[in-house]
């Protein structure tokens, strides 16, 4: 099985998606060989009630429960957002949420993101950050967001040692004590791979042998990307196919508990 | 995870499978999705570079790529080496050429070689891009971000280029903002634009992938059917290889890597085309600019 936890869905600012409706989704998971996928709104990433962008989520993944998993966007600095988990949660059953800091402009070590955060755990939901959308070489005219450096991601996990974290988008995790065996920081988080190198540098084999292979997970970030980079990541890694099995699908099954 | 068998992928199966990894390693062998697409012909990287020597794992290094082409599919590099600092002298850059040579006799019919050479050297630029494609077998030349391609400086070089019937891969990218670290980087429409000055000469837009603004590229090379736009840089987003062919034709987009290996072929596994077109831009389309070359 596998499970791609980098997904999404509606519309995107500053490009058009294609494959971005569930039908569409699911058709380009087909031919990818791709069962699960965590989506969650591309259009909440620059709505400013990013709640708007969850509701046409949950409208879309109905009836497809099976293999689309949403996930919440939540902007813990905005009005009404307990009120917006509450409902993501309870009446939308999304098991977990996306958070933008820099896009939404806040802080991932402030009280705001803090009170999220330790919310979600309550409710036993997955928190992931995308460390970045896009490249930012090719950004609007209209903004500058930089990418979310992963000093304040190694804050975040040891202040949430309880909570689970998905990281996606990112790479240089070796640079950091988030890829390193010896960081002493909670194993509570595990790292998506559709950025990292499988050869030259093979940044993915080294978190391997330094976290195990039970803390990647697998994500494309379609439709945003082609799914086929990420695929031919895990094709040509030099690891055992147990390893690869996990990183396919069993260790996201495990965080998201399917 | 000692003791457990390691899962093994044969060459060119990656640029075949479309569904292998939900297969497993077993079925890699087995082409699927738009399985022939690279039998017909080489697969050539347009974009690649060795290791500049001032690096300690250089030859390693080197190696790597090698390895990383093998598990890939790809059959010849097209690959230069840039001084580490730029501008740069006529000294660095022979030196690097130097060591483009070494690698071409160190990995024969695997690495081509690009002269990578500074137009702002005058004479020693030229000098050294006619030593390298006449006599060292070089199939062409690489431009950096010293001079914006427009400027008469570069001139020099592209009327050499078009002597010899040989490509220029020119570095490029189009940001809507200053880039401060490349004030004279050259985009897609200043390849344009040097394009129509000279119609014979054959330029390769590099990294079309490389964190511009891809779709701005693509336009602005639009109407110079002397631009071919290479496909190479990390940035996977979706659609990117399906535009440069709709816009400039498939005969105008050719595949490349520099660098980052699984996104520059799982871009092209990727994008919704036929079988024949993916052929063209994995090498076919580069094949037929090293066939024009003149001596």
């Amino acid at each position: 099985m596998i499970v791609d936890v980098n997904a999404y869905l509606g519309h995107f600012a500053f490009r058009r998606l294609r494959h971005n409706t569930a039908t569409s989704l699911l058709t380009l998971m087909d031919s990818k060989g791709i069962d699960k996928a965590v989506v969650s709104s591309a259009a909440a990433i620059t709505y400013r009630n990013t709640q708007a962008g969850n509701e046409e989520v949950a409208e879309q993944v109905r009836g497809h429960r099976d293999r689309l998993i949403p996930f919440a966007v939540i902007n813990p600095f905005y009005a009404g957002w307990e009120d917006d988990l509450k409902i993501c949660h309870e009446q939308f059953g999304m098991a977990g949420l996306r958070l933008y800091p820099k896009w939404h402009n806040y802080s991932l070590s402030g009280p705001c993101c803090r009170d999220l955060v330790n919310a979600a755990t309550e409710r036993d939901m997955v928190v992931s950050i995308p460390l970045r959308v896009e490249d930012n070489r090719q950004r609007s005219w209209l903004l500058n967001v930089p990418d979310l450096p992963l000093e304040e991601i190694v804050e975040l996990v040891k202040a949430h040692p309880k909570a689970r974290f998905l990281l996606l988008n990112g790479l240089g995790y070796l640079r950091s004590p988030l890829g390193r065996a010896d960081s002493g920081l909670p194993s509570n988080y595990a790292i998506e791979l559709s950025r990292l190198s499988v050869v030259l540098a093979n940044e993915l084999g080294q978190i391997i042998a330094n976290l195990g292979a039970e803390r990647v997970v697998f994500g494309t970030g379609m439709p945003f990307n082609y799914p086929d980079p990420a695929l031919v990541k895990l094709e040509v890694l030099d690891a055992t196919e147990l390893d690869k099995e996990r990183i396919r699908g069993q260790n996201a099954a495990k965080w998201l508990k399917l | 995870m000692t003791g457990e068998p390691r899962a093994r992928v044969s060459r060119r199966t990656l640029l075949k499978s479309s569904v292998g990894l939900a297969m497993g390693a077993a079925t890699l062998s087995a082409p699927r999705g738009w399985a022939g697409a690279i039998s017909r012909g080489k697969v050539i990287d347009c974009h690649a570079h060795l290791t500049h020597r001032s690096r300690s794992t250089w030859e390693a290094d080197d190696r790597k790529l090698i390895e990383a082409a093998d598990k890939l599919g790809i059959d010849q590099l097209c690959c230069s080496i840039l001084t580490p600092k730029r501008p740069a002298t006529a000294e660095g850059f022979r030196e690097c050429n130097q060591w483009t040579a070494d690698g071409m006799r160190r990995f024969p019919g695997r690495v081509l070689g690009y002269c990578y050479v500074n137009p702002g050297c005058g004479p020693q630029a030229v000098e050294e891009a006619r030593r390298c494609i006449e006599d060292r077998e070089f199939i062409g030349i690489k431009l950096y971000n010293e001079h914006t391609c427009t400027e008469p400086v570069v001139f020099p070089v592209v009327e050499l280029a078009i002597e010899l019937g040989v490509p220029i891969l020119h570095h490029a990218g189009h940001s809507h903002y200053f880039v401060e670290d490349q004030p004279h980087m050259s985009d897609a429409g200043h390849l344009a634009e040097l394009a129509r000055r000279y119609p014979e000469a054959m330029l390769i837009c590099a990294h079309i992938s490389g964190g511009g603004d891809w779709e701005w590229a693509v336009k602005a090379a639009r109407h110079a059917p002397n631009v071919y736009l290479d496909t190479s840089g990390s940035v996977t987003d979706d659609g990117t290889v399906e535009m440069a062919v709709a816009v400039a034709g498939v005969d105008r987009v050719v595949f490349g890597c520099d660098s980052s290996m699984t996104a520059g072929v799982g871009k092209i596994r990727g994008a919704d085309l036929s079988a024949e077109d993916k052929d063209k831009i994995l090498g076919g389309n580069m094949m037929r600019l090293l066939g024009r070359r003149k001596s």
